[in-house]
């Protein structure tokens, strides 16, 4: 299980401090999908980082599996927004990246980031330089290059932000799938309402000024939810309504 | 399609490519070349070639000097104290920005050494050198690595600490130790920087060949210079000047040629990316 202990972040900038997060206290079940969801500077990002030990608290603990994590954790694996593939490595070499960081040895290192590019379908493309991949293709060897080192915890900050609307929602459904399969625990950072509905167990709702957790809700829909039209289930419209009066979307709109 | 008509049709598109290339890039500063080329021949008619000699006596200087092995062993000289002289400068000058960029105590000491030697103009050590090393092989070798260091060292520093965040952030999250971080993240992330360092680095070498051949002791292309000065010999000074930029240019492109052959990411980020 991995718990999060009234985590605070206050960034503090020349002459004001801004409180990005408040004492936000969760706990995230094994194998469970969990979203964080939001607008932008609600922190949801911090805190995702903070869960991963890139960023470090102003207070508060993370757990997990009952032990403090220091710095960064290696049962963990981020997938982030921008990708961040290195432009100078072949695709394969970028997943290797994490395994090199395990010391894992450069043959074994070389057969897990098949594997892993397998998993989403790109072991073909493995020889290739990373920038004459689409978009979407970078963003799933992120996701390789996180499965890569066989995590138990997931992280996804945003990962399919800067994808187009029918690639995004491809990869959402490969993400499904991939979860399905794997049932790893992921805790999954996204500011579209229908993105965190279609994948999630869970759904921590996430306000801003300052950035807090202002509701958990369960996501009681029938999985998997690829194989029927899950937008258009009562349970998941009336879900919808219901996050977007606590996010106050509409009242936002209104002014 | 068959495979000869996919050739024929590549084989006709190269073509029209290659004349499209030819009149709207390479035509009109062509033109403008044979201009001048004619306008410097023509001035020879009526003024002296003492002067400004002419193209022709220019190549038939050229000619002959390359017949008698002059220029060969001229070029012979200054290359290899030129190449020599730039591979140390050029690894110093690594190093130094390396450990400079990786251990803040490193450039907090160096760095008032490195502006101060970079805003001098090293010429002005010559003098010094010669006390130091003697007239020698030794004296211009010495100046050309310490006219070519600063460059690539400020811009390898500049590389190092200008790594994007992101690549930070993935060497942090799948947690590279500190030196994986330099080798596998800082390092390749600061080759276009060390690149461009490189860059002016070589054509600095070039001058630095050139002057010490001239301040130190007559040999090479820069004595070649001098003599036929000194001797009023236009032809064969426009010949040796024209060499010595043919060495330039060819250098300036063997550096692109590495960064395309072994650095490819480099362009295609800037093409790709913002």
């Amino acid at each position: 299980m991995l718990e999060i202990l009234e985590v605070s972040k206050t960034f503090e900038a020349r002459d004001r401090r801004v409180m990005a997060l408040q004492d936000v206290s969760l706990s995230v079940r094994d194998g469970e999908f969990l979203s964080l969801l939001g607008p932008s500077g609600c922190g949801k990002t911090t805190l995702l980082r903070i869960i991963d030990g890139l960023t470090e608290a102003t207070s508060g603990r993370i757990v997990f599996d009952g032990i403090e994590l220091q710095g960064v954790s290696r049962d963990m694996a981020f997938v982030f927004q921008d990708i961040n593939l290195l432009p100078w490595r072949s695709v394969v070499e970028n997943v290797e990246v994490g395994l090199e960081g395990r010391g894992v040895p450069r043959p074994a290192r070389r057969r897990r980031a098949l594997e892993a590019l397998e998993l989403v379908g790109l072991e073909s493309v493995a020889n290739a330089p990373p920038y004459t991949l689409s978009g979407g293709m970078q963003q799933r060897v992120g996701v390789a290059r996180a499965l890569a080192v066989d995590p138990k915890v997931l992280l996804m900050d945003e990962p399919f932000g800067h994808l187009d609307n029918f690639t995004r929602e491809n990869l959402q459904v490969e993400v499904a799938r991939l979860w399905e399969r794997l049932k790893m625990t992921v805790v999954f950072v996204t500011h579209d309402v229908d993105e965190a509905l279609f994948l999630s167990d869970r759904i921590a709702l996430f306000r801003t000024n300052p950035g807090r957790m202002s509701q958990l809700i369960a996501v009681n829909l029938k999985r998997p939810r690829w194989e029927y039209n899950v937008r258009a289930d009562p349970e998941y419209i009336r879900m919808r309504e219901v996050i977007m009066d606590e996010l106050e979307v509409r009242k936002l709109q209104m002014v | 399609m068959s495979v000869a008509e996919v050739g024929r049709r590549r084989a006709t598109e190269w073509a029209a490519r290659s004349l499209q290339w030819l009149r709207t890039t390479a035509l009109p500063p062509l033109l403008l070349v044979i201009v001048i080329l004619g306008a410097w021949q023509a001035s020879g008619l009526f003024l002296d070639p003492l002067l400004i000699s002419t193209p022709t006596s220019v190549l038939t200087e050229l000619a002959s000097m390359s017949t008698q092995g002059q220029i060969w062993l001229a070029l012979l000289t200054s290359l290899e104290e030129m190449f020599i002289g730039l591979s140390i400068g050029l690894v110093c000058g690594i190093v130094l920005g390396l450990l400079m960029g990786r251990y803040w105590i490193v450039e907090t000491i160096l760095s008032p050494y490195v502006n101060f030697f970079n805003a001098t103009p090293l010429v002005v050590t010559i003098p010094l050198l010669v006390i130091w090393v003697g007239i020698s092989t030794q004296a211009r070798l010495l100046f050309v690595v310490l006219i070519t260091i600063w460059p690539v060292l400020l811009n390898t520093l500049a590389g190092v600490k200008n790594v994007s965040q992101g690549y930070i952030d993935v060497g942090r999250a799948f947690g590279l130790s500190e030196a994986q971080m330099l080798r596998e993240i800082s390092i390749p992330a600061a080759v276009p920087y060390i690149l461009a360092g490189v860059r002016v680095s070589v054509g600095l070498a070039i001058i630095g060949m050139i002057i010490s051949e001239i301040e130190v002791s007559m040999v090479g292309l820069g004595f070649l210079l001098t003599s036929f000065g000194n001797s009023f010999q236009t032809g064969k000074l426009f010949a040796v000047i024209l060499v010595t930029s043919v060495l330039g240019v060819l250098s300036a492109a063997i550096v692109r040629l590495v960064e395309k052959r072994w650095f490819r990411w480099i362009g295609e980020l800037s093409a790709s990316q913002r």
